[in-house]
């Protein structure tokens, strides 16, 4: 185990953004064990009575904080876990636990709730998965008033709380203290704890193993909620360099939300297009209220892994879903893409999973699944023609291409037999993140019906830099000048060839760098949802003229410093 | 005793939002209430039998009330169906 005096930069999964530095409050709570012992029969009374005592003592606090609270998310929340407490099944079984099974209340109540949260930790529903943390925290703390055993907690303003997981109350209470940031051992997407931190603009990271290092109270603390990582006992230069965007953020939020409702135009009268990365239908409310046009990268892995043999059925309501709410835009399904980080079978661990068997490579060895794949998304189509594409990952060779549309064909042949009826016409793309497709990208625009740069692969490939690999990852640099080269000439092929191209990787949601995509032509960019207030706020304040000036000055740029002043001057200028 | 087929009409399905909404205008009645989902039975007066549901957007179910306010208390429910809880997605 490390010590915490020296720096320990981790990762987890970023949830709500924004930058927040302070010293961290740890709040481990040991739940309060209960044993299943038998009471006496004379004790049955004094157990009843404390039930009812602890229950109208949490109902009252919850009412109270319920009614402080202006926050709509808080109040939701309160109110479920109040209707919990009133629950008539939940009282009537602790109750016959404590008169007929001689449970005392604290086993009484511990063993009624993980009868439910069984139930939902193993639903095939994401968000009772999600809910069973609230299950979780209510039995606690009820447990807590019956045992006299309530901790006090003590957060103070600025602080970056640290914990396994936050009950909803003590959310509620957390979001009246202006916290710096949150980080979660564990969390789900749609608990509240999240909602919340997001609601309220706390940079929120969530999966974050922390509790494998011995983090001592107080350490200073540095949170980016923008790309999950957690750097605890930072040094001077880190704080600096975080401490600067901090408050570029904080401005350029306040800003940038007015920009929502606003025409997708620059000054000028350009137009662009703004789309959102999304992998779970969770981020789709965050889609509409963002301003997102469609979804630019659909991942499937998530819904993938989650089907029964790759269950078509389920796939259509997936897509379905998606289709419905992003009105008349596109959406772009990747396919499959696992492998590399995301290895399907642990077993066979590979030496080099980023240049191993992953994206199309693994797609054409494993029919049946990119099968089943192209007849959900060829069967969903029907309802919904014209707004999907698909996207085929990792490819470094034409022939993928050929064999993959050959697949396509066969599979739109037995719908056709089965008269089956769907879109005909579902352009069919390729990410180009291999540098091979770049030098060929003349060639390959002859065979596909568009191109979408994926920067962040792009780059480690040609750059020869693993992202995760700590002794070289300031070599890992999307602004790289051979990968803005490398854009332009991907874009001069698609031109050339009249098919459309767009940018899905992360680069897409740094504002500079989109205004300089924007400047080099290409106006169609997809990113996550939570970024594209302020990429649009850039876009629509500058002219074209402007955007292609710092165009072509990046092009211009030979070392990768150069680019990075280049950028820092013009977003100041602004 | 009244009885209704109802579907669920939130693309999101009946999570927390919506069960807490019908779980408080079903409290307000009197008659026992039962929801009948593929064989499932849970008291529908309860937030935690009504969130093990796990009811998903098009899941069927059936309202069953019993008691001196049965036809109101079914009317009152099937029209927050009908309605997705007020909006409540």
């Amino acid at each position: 185990m490390k010590s915490s005096s020296q720096s320990i930069d981790l990762k987890g999964r970023a949830v709500s953004s924004g930058i927040g530095i302070g010293p961290t409050t740890i709040l481990s709570f040991e739940p309060t064990a209960v044993r299943p012992d038998k009471i006496e029969p004379n004790e049955i009374p004094s157990h009843l009575q404390k039930l009812r005592d602890s229950r109208n003592l949490l109902l009252e606090e919850y009412d109270a904080l319920k009614g402080e609270s202006n926050l709509q998310e808080a109040r939701d929340i309160l109110e479920a876990q109040i209707l919990t407490l009133k629950d008539p099944e939940v009282n009537k079984r602790v109750q016959f636990k404590i008169e007929s099974e001689r449970h005392s209340v604290g086993y009484a109540i511990f063993s009624t709730l993980n009868e439910y949260i069984q139930l939902l930790e193993t639903s095939a529903v994401k968000w009772a998965n999600d809910r069973a943390i609230d299950i979780v925290a209510i039995r606690d703390e009820w447990i807590d008033v019956v045992s006299e055993n309530r901790k006090e907690i003590s957060i103070e303003k600025g602080d970056v709380i640290f914990a396994e997981e936050i009950s909803p109350a003590l959310m509620v209470k957390i979001s009246r203290i202006k916290v710096a940031a949150i980080v979660m051992e564990k969390g789900g997407d749609t608990s509240h704890a999240v909602i919340l931190s997001q609601s309220l603009g706390i940079p929120c990271v969530i999966n974050t193993h922390w509790n494998r290092y011995q983090v001592k109270e107080d350490t200073p603390v540095i949170v980016d909620g923008l790309d999950g990582h957690v750097i605890i006992n930072p040094d001077d230069q880190q704080l600096a360099q975080y401490e600067k965007r901090r408050e570029e953020d904080f401005f350029r939020v306040r800003e940038s939300l007015k920009w929502v409702k606003r025409e997708n135009v620059t000054k000028c009268g350009s137009p662009f297009s703004l789309r959102a990365n999304v992998e779970f239908l969770e981020e789709l409310p965050k889609v509409t209220t963002h301003g997102a046009q469609g979804v630019g990268l659909l991942r499937t892995e998530t819904v993938l892994f989650e089907t029964t043999e790759f269950d078509v059925k389920e796939q259509i309501e997936f897509y379905s879903k998606i289709l419905q709410a992003t009105a008349n835009e596109f959406v772009t399904i990747r396919l499959f893409d696992a492998g590399g980080d995301k290895l399907i079978d642990d077993k066979e661990s590979e030496a080099n999973p980023f240049l191993g068997w992953r994206g199309v490579r693994m797609l054409l060895d494993q029919p049946t699944l990119l099968k089943k794949q192209l007849e959900a998304i060829y069967r969903v189509s029907a309802g919904y023609r014209g707004r999907l594409k698909i996207l085929i990952p990792m490819v470094s060779r034409l022939e993928e291409i050929l064999k993959l549309k050959a697949i396509a064909e066969e599979v739109r042949g037995a719908l056709a037999g089965k008269n089956v009826d769907f879109d005909n016409e579902i352009p069919i793309g390729i990410m180009v993140e291999v540098p091979s497709i770049v030098m060929m990208a003349n060639k390959i625009a002859n065979y596909v019906d568009f191109f979408s740069i994926g920067t962040n692969d792009l780059t480690q490939y040609t750059l020869a830099v693993d992202r995760g690999n700590e002794k070289i990852s300031t070599l890992f640099d999307s602004y790289h000048p051979a990968i803005w080269k490398m854009i332009r000439m991907t874009k001069e092929a698609a031109d050339a060839h009249r098919i459309p191209i767009s940018v899905c990787g992360e680069m897409a949601s740094k504002p500079e760098a989109a205004a300089c995509l924007l400047g080099m032509g290409i106006n169609d960019l997809s990113m996550n949802s939570s970024a594209i207030p302020n990429v649009k706020a850039v876009l629509c304040s500058h002219t074209l003229l402007e955007l292609q000036e710092l165009a072509e000055r990046v092009l211009e740029t030979d070392e990768l410093k150069g680019i990075h002043e280049l950028f820092s001057k013009w977003t100041v200028t602004k | 005793m009244v009885r209704k087929k109802v579907t669920v009409k939130n693309e999101s399905g009946l999570h927390a939002r919506p069960a807490s909404v019908l779980v408080q205008v079903a409290s307000s009645f009197e008659s026992e209430f039962t929801i009948n989902m593929y064989g499932f039975n849970v008291n529908g007066k309860s937030i935690l039998g009504v969130m093990t549901l796990a009811a998903e957007f098009g899941s069927e179910m059936e309202l069953i009330f019993e008691g001196p306010d049965e036809k109101e208390a079914l009317d009152a429910v099937v029209d927050l169906f009908e309605t997705k809880f007020n909006g409540e997605d």
